[in-house]
């Protein structure tokens, strides 16, 4: 008996301050690739992974848990 | 990406100055940059009061928790601005940061002081965020001569500075530009007035509360939607990311190069102020602009139909 090759793609979760919005992004391999699709500048946002800050060459791994922290203030 | 100087995992990429901080010398690069501002400008002296003006954000928390590090006599003031929902969580920030600091800290009620800037956005006629800011000012400027403090900090970073600086340029407003600055000097009924992050970015000040645990007020304020100071910040984004130190050489160019003949401009034309007949603030208009707010707010609202009849609003 054969078992179906299970083919997952490396996904995270985004959450986004101070928006409240939950993303999630498939294939997105480092800081740099994320900030480009969210359309961020290196310094727009601060990239939060646990209790740490990530630079734009940090590698990100399935079912990594991101916050995005922008900024600019407004007001 | 290493950290430039202690070769440990870097945290913080800074392309504005081509280096890579871990958390501890970040630390040290964000204290030696407010030291050197406060230190080249003559921002404090020793033994002099400090009241910080607090809006429960990034910038003016870090302030308040790096000035009080480098061991200054430090109060912070909140102006709670009344409005729904936002100023009760703004306020809460604030109490809860310093209470877990052990930070003195004053608190001015606008509701208390019959000019809640939801009314003053009701009734008057003009820009919310510019009568904000002024009535703001003017209480920042109250408390510190009443309650004897020397010096008024507040928290402007680089963005809000070059923002402003901009903005006063792109209308040739020689009064302002005579006298923006890290520091402007006590005069004529005004503290000084200090802004010793000038020196650090947003993304820096951000760093700096987030690595410090420092839980911040982020939602926008609900009146400032499409403010044009936000417009600028993200032009000059634009140009800090193609030209990276555009910013800080803008500023200091300002400052060593435009401000003096500005001032000079400022000397010859300026306009004398004297003590407002209603609360002492200075002013060159006999009454100031906030009591002349105040008294058009209290007159619009009693006329107020819907306010006369519902007890609640009031």
């Amino acid at each position: 008996m054969s078992t179906m090759p299970t083919n997952t793609v490396p996904t995270i979760t985004v959450f986004i301050e101070p928006d409240n919005e939950t993303l999630r992004f498939e294939r997105v391999k480092t800081v740099l690739l994320l900030q480009s699709r969210l359309g961020l500048r290196v310094n727009d946002a601060l990239v939060i992974r646990g209790d740490m800050l990530l630079t734009p060459d940090c590698r990100l791994a399935d079912g990594d848990e991101i916050r995005i922290r922008k900024v600019i203030s407004t007001g | 990406m290493k950290c430039r100087k202690c070769k440990a995992p870097a945290e913080i990429s800074l392309p504005s100055h081509n280096t890579a901080c871990c958390r501890a010398c970040f630390a040290e690069y964000f204290t030696g940059q407010v030291d050197k501002a406060i230190r080249h400008h003559g921002l404090i002296n020793p033994g002099e009061r400090v009241l910080v003006a607090l809006s429960g954000g990034k910038d003016s928390l870090s302030l308040m928790l790096e000035l009080s590090r480098q061991g200054y006599d430090v109060t912070g003031l909140h102006v709670d601005l009344g409005i729904p929902v936002s100023s009760a969580a703004a306020r809460a920030k604030v109490e809860n940061f310093c209470t877990a600091r052990g930070l003195k800290l004053r608190v001015v009620e606008l509701i208390a002081e019959g000019l809640p800037i939801p009314d003053v956005k009701q009734y008057i006629h003009r820009p919310i965020c510019s009568a904000c800011g002024k009535i703001k000012r003017h209480w920042f400027n109250r408390v510190a001569l009443e309650d004897g403090f020397q010096v008024l900090a507040t928290g402007h970073n680089l963005d809000d500075e070059v923002a402003r600086l901009f903005a006063n340029t792109l209308r040739w407003d020689a009064g302002y530009l005579s006298d923006q600055g890290p520091c402007l000097a006590a005069e004529s009924g005004f503290a000084r007035k200090i802004k010793p992050l000038y020196r650090l970015t947003e993304f820096e000040t951000a760093c700096y509360a987030f690595l410090n645990g420092i839980e911040i007020h982020t939602a926008p304020c609900p009146y400032s939607s499409g403010a044009t100071f936000t417009g600028h910040k993200k032009l000059w984004s634009d140009l800090e990311y193609t030209s990276p130190g555009t910013k800080i050489a803008f500023y200091d160019g300002f400052l060593k190069r435009g401000r003096p003949a500005f001032a000079q401009v400022d000397r010859d034309q300026g306009r004398a102020v004297a003590p407002c007949t209603t609360c002492a603030s200075p002013t060159s208009t006999g009454v100031c602009g906030v009591c002349r707010l105040k008294i058009a707010v209290t007159e619009r609202r009693a006329a107020d139909p819907d306010r006369q009849t519902d007890p609640d609003r009031q």
